[in-house]
């Protein structure tokens, strides 16, 4: 089975160093982006299951980063994990089709467990979307 | 924190009391003050000056007029004296003595005298030895001697003479004009008497107002003619005779009072001397009768102003404290709002504070997380480990989990705090929040020998609402229940939850026995700053805030009052809150889920 893709999105350097050495040990491909504008330039790159995504990030914050993560139409499920959770962002991250939100600090077994069933909804809502197709064909 | 609140508005209100009550006393005398100076003293200047300037108007016509009536008169009385005298004097210079001797031609002569106004009595020729030579008259003279008269030596002195009013031999009041003719050497008299009803009535006749009257008095202060009140013909005047002088005099008399005639005390006179005969004529007219119409007018006027006066007093004194009422209705409620902002802002700005500082310790602490989940993943990796070290170092690592785990719990109770400042909707199942309220009231209601009593529903729904704003509204009600028992040695408050019909929400009744509240006082309940508590206890906002709480919860509030008897205060609250409330709060009340 292939490994799972996650791009690691957040300002925090040693954090997400920390945190992708954490996934790479337990089998995921880590993609790390300081800042949204070169998690955006990852997305051409290599293809993604999950985005784990900070919110509070300097220039593009994670929220718009969102925006243009579902404006690139692609399959993936995102995770938001921050330090500045508030019932607004919540919100707002609900309606742009966040998969979950997560505080910070996480356990890593919750955060794994987050990981496992987005990178699950992503493969069924993929091959459900591969499915439609051929139906239509 | 609710009784927090309620005591420190107290406390602000107890300090500024006497501050505002100086402030708002200050405030009323000014604006009396300023209204009065506006409006009181203009008009009462104006309305005193024109009294002043009226009364002056109407003395100086009442002087004018007594000038005219009296100068009047005494043209009329000397008018009379002058045509009596003449026509004698043209009747002695015309005739001779021997033919007025002849009784016949003076009984001619005195016919066609009185043919014109009868006004003389009797008429006489006298010789210088004072006996008649002739007499026509109704008396019996003819033997009389006038050698010792005062007239005849007057006459023999001054050669035309009038005399004062006197007896003289016939007993009768009268007087004569008399005319000394020489005639060949030979000095002789012609004497008339002047009716005394004819010449009186002159005076007499004439009416000045209801008290007033017309003296005519000789130097010795003797009437010349009847008068009205003051005494009779040849009586002697009850008042001094001042010096002859010139012209009209007029003063005012204080002193004259003659009781058997009911004269006034002080009068108003007028007078002037004739010529000749020197008599005073004068007019007498009672001061207050002369000023009545003036007094009158003057009376009705100033009574009038000083009630309008009174009037505009009254009203502006009382407009000028309900003004003061509403002003400080006004200042309570801006205080009120002022000291509600600053509590809400000192919270926000708490909210604020600790919510940063959770997300700012949020962030090492997931990176020490993490840095502790790579230590153990490489200390599982390392198959050669001191045991005692790996014995500390899972030790270390636990410990480090536990204190990460502990911050964590401070950091999102920092942020819960900072939630709770805004209006929060969560389930809330009223039997189990009433049981909490009553727990926390029940030792204060103890110590005041009041007791609760509850009645709860057993499954009653649960309902979608702010628990901190309910807290607020409970424990106000229940606070109000237990004050209601002031002076009261025991009492009792009973709690009853019920499902509303049709399941649309919880019907609650909390009710005391305590003193109950007046029917008057039952509209006002809900009204902002009303309070029947004494002045400091309460800031009669207790049960507005639960009112406009519970309105915007999407419930209602009732009252039942029996005095004596006591209160009950009948809620309702929705299973669901108010679809404005739901649409403000929803967005925050999804984050609070856990």
């Amino acid at each position: 089975m292939k490994e799972t893709q996650i791009l690691l999105v957040d300002d925090e350097v040693i954090f997400t160093r920390n945190l992708s050495k954490l996934l790479e040990v337990r089998g995921y491909e880590v993609t790390i982006a300081n800042d949204g504008k070169s998690a955006l330039r990852a997305f051409g790159e290599t293809k993604f299951d999950v985005v784990v995504l900070d919110l509070k990030m300097p220039g593009m914050d994670g929220i718009a980063t969102l925006e243009e993560i579902k404006k690139l139409g692609l399959f993936t499920e995102t995770l938001i994990l921050t330090g500045h959770g508030s019932s607004d962002t919540k919100a707002e991250a609900d309606e742009l089709g966040a998969y979950a939100y997560l505080n910070k600090p996480c356990d890593l077994d919750d955060l794994l467990a987050m990981i496992k069933k987005a990178s699950e909804k992503k493969d069924y809502t993929e091959k459900r979307d591969d499915l439609d197709r051929l139906i239509k064909t | 924190m609710l009784e927090r609140v309620r005591l420190n508005g107290e406390a602000v209100e107890k300090n500024g009391d006497h501050k505002h009550k100086t402030h708002y006393a200050r405030l009323f005398r000014r604006f009396v003050l300023l209204t009065v100076v506006c409006s009181l003293v203009p008009l009462l200047l104006v309305g005193w000056g024109i009294n002043i300037h009226y009364t002056r108007f109407a003395k100086s016509r009442l002087i004018d007029s007594l000038q005219t009536q009296l100068a009047d008169h005494r043209k009329i009385v000397e008018l009379f004296l002058l045509e009596r005298t003449s026509r004698l004097s043209l009747i002695a210079q015309t005739h001779s003595r021997d033919y007025l001797s002849n009784v016949l031609n003076l009984n001619t002569v005195f016919e066609i005298l009185n043919r014109q106004d009868g006004s003389y009595t009797d008429l006489g020729v006298i010789n210088v030895a004072g006996r008649h030579l002739s007499y026509i008259g109704p008396y019996d003279l003819m033997d009389k001697n006038y050698t010792n008269a005062f007239w005849f030596k007057k006459v023999m002195e001054k050669g035309i003479f009038i005399s004062d009013m006197f007896m003289g031999f016939r007993k009768v009041p009268h007087f004569i004009i008399a005319i000394l003719r020489t005639e060949k050497g030979q000095k002789w008299i012609l004497r008339a008497t002047i009716d005394t009803e004819v010449f009186s009535s002159l005076v007499e006749s004439v009416q000045v107002g209801k008290f007033g009257e017309i003296l005519l008095l000789n130097r010795q202060g003797v009437f010349q003619a009847a008068p009205r009140f003051s005494g009779e013909i040849m009586g002697k005047a009850p008042f001094p005779v001042r010096e002859i002088h010139k012209g009209v005099k007029i003063y005012v008399s204080e002193s004259d009072t003659n009781e058997k005639t009911q004269r006034f005390a002080r009068q108003i006179i007028a007078q002037t001397w004739l010529e000749e005969p020197p008599w005073l004529l004068m007019i007498r007219q009672d001061y207050a009768e002369a000023l009545n119409e003036v007094n009158h007018a003057n009376k009705v006027t100033l009574i009038f102003l000083h009630l309008s006066a009174l009037i505009i007093l009254i009203v502006t004194i009382l407009i000028t404290r309900h003004m003061i009422t509403v002003i400080k209705k006004r200042d309570l409620e801006a205080d009120y709002l002022n000291r509600q902002f600053m509590q809400a802002s000192k919270l926000a700005s708490i909210g604020e504070l600790s919510a940063g500082v959770a997300h700012e310790i949020n962030n090492p602490l997931a990176i020490i997380l993490t840095e502790r989940q790579i230590l153990l993943d490489e200390a599982g990796q390392l198959p050669d480990l001191n045991t005692d070290f790996k014995v500390q170092f899972l030790d270390s690592m636990e410990q480090i989990d536990v204190q990460i785990q502990r911050c964590k719990r401070i950091t999102h109770n920092l942020l819960r705090f900072s939630r709770r400042t805004q209006s929060v909707i969560e389930t809330v199942d009223i039997n189990e929040f009433i049981g909490e309220v009553v727990e926390l009231m029940e030792r204060e209601a103890r110590t005041s020998g009041i007791k609760f009593s509850t009645d709860l529903e057993e499954n009653l729904p649960t309902l979608r609402s702010d628990p901190s704003q309910l807290q607020q509204v409970f424990l106000n009600m229940i606070t109000n229940a237990m004050d209601a028992h002031d002076g009261m040695p025991y009492g009792t408050i009973r709690i009853h939850t019920r499902s509303a019909e049709n399941n649309r929400g919880v019907n609650i009744g909390i009710a005391d026995s305590g003193s109950g509240i007046a029917p008057e006082n039952l509209a006002k309940i809900f009204d902002p700053f009303f309070s029947t508590k004494a002045v400091g206890k309460g800031t009669g906002l207790g049960l507005s805030i639960c009112y406009s709480i519970i309105q915007r919860l999407g419930g209602d509030i009732g009252i039942e009052s029996e005095v004596g008897k006591g209160t009950e205060f009948l809620l309702f609250l929705p299973l669901e809150p108010p679809r404005e409330l739901k649409e403000s709060l929803m967005t925050k009340a999804k984050g609070e889920m856990p």
